[in-house]
């Protein structure tokens, strides 16, 4: 595996830890709570 | 390998939209598993989608950063970005071929017979377009009186929004028709046209649109599997072009960043000249020239 996939790797579980740890979770969950009015064409 | 792959792509497609409790109870699932986005393109307001989409959840974080509310931070997003880079940096393409809903819709629709046909090649980087324009500008530049952001390439765009989501919350929900108008009218044409394409030519969506394919496209060169091409094995017959749903020419196109690694190529080559597997480095020049060899040539 070359170096930089590794760097990558690193770096884009940091950013998943820290999305978890300033909220990301729960704004996704009421976001896919919510029927996507946007997806649906209204407007 | 391609009875596997067509039941995995079976079992993601159906388990991941198996909620059925959408006649009787909420017309979408509201658990806590739509914290988590599918690896591939699946509307989350699809009456039986249990995960939430990856391309609409990167809109709705990015449409949203320029309006937080007095004392909270805003939501970068980071959450989705880093599992997409994650699953990017692993695997590249692969969900592309193996877990998209989508994409395994768009293979069933082009077993219809019909005269088949390619794809006028330079069409590809349009799906590169729709990625920073769609994805990421318009959510973040162009907002309603609000402050807030719209997920464009969701509205404007994405057929498996309308297949998935819009057509059967429309027939579920009638009072929705009311507010059906341009946007919608749009999509279902949208949706009419990659039809007809995926008829005629493989996989037309993830090849010129689709944003999700061309982010995981980024990480081709450097994923930890990759499929290697052995020159001395090859007899040109071109037996893995015929077969590329992608356009891929494999014995050409080391690492191409259209290759969705279905392994269909894997399948069709009988002389070994692809393997899949894991990425093996290269090996250092140092170690290519043997000095006693070079040595010997100079003494000559």
């Amino acid at each position: 595996m070359p170096k930089k996939a590794i760097w990558l790797v690193i770096i884009f579980t940091l950013l998943f830890v820290l999305g978890i740890n300033t909220g990301d979770l729960d704004y996704l969950m009421n976001l896919g709570n919510t029927i996507c009015l946007s997806c649906i064409g209204v407007g | 390998m391609g009875a596997l792959r067509r039941l995995i792509q079976t079992l993601v497609a159906l388990g991941t939209n198996s909620y059925l409790l959408f006649p009787w109870a909420s017309v979408i699932y509201q658990g806590p598993l739509k914290a988590v986005c599918h690896p591939g393109l699946n509307c989350y307001s699809c009456p039986g989608a249990l995960l939430s989409c990856p391309v609409g959840a990167v809109q709705n974080f990015i449409s949203g950063l320029r309006y937080t509310a007095p004392g909270s931070m805003p939501h970068l997003g980071a959450m989705v970005v880093g599992y997409l880079g994650f699953i990017g940096t692993l695997v590249g393409r692969l969900p592309c071929g193996w877990l998209c809903p989508f994409g395994f819709i768009q293979d069933l629709i082009h077993k219809i017979p019909s005269p088949k046909f390619n794809l006028w090649v330079p069409l590809r980087w349009v799906k590169y377009g729709v990625l920073v324009v769609m994805v990421i500008l318009m959510p973040f530049f162009l907002l309603d009186q609000y402050g807030i952001g719209q997920p464009w390439f969701c509205k404007l765009l994405c057929p498996a929004g309308t297949m998935l989501g819009a057509l059967p919350l429309v027939i579920l929900k009638p009072q929705l028709w009311t507010t059906l108008g341009f946007y919608f009218w749009n999509k279902i044409t949208i949706l009419s046209i990659i039809v007809i394409l995926a008829v005629l030519i493989a996989r037309p969506f993830c090849r010129i649109l689709c944003p999700l394919g061309a982010f995981y496209s980024l990480f081709t060169r450097m994923t930890l599997v990759q499929l290697e091409f052995n020159e001395g094995n090859c007899v040109q017959c071109r037996a893995c072009v015929k077969v590329c749903p992608m356009g891929v020419v494999p014995h050409e196109q080391r690492d191409s960043r259209e290759c969705i690694m279905c392994l269909k190529c894997l399948d069709a080559c009988h002389f070994r000249a692809l393997e899949f597997g894991l990425r093996r480095p290269l090996p250092h020049p140092r170690e290519v020239h043997n000095p006693s060899i070079i040595q010997g040539i100079k003494n000559t």
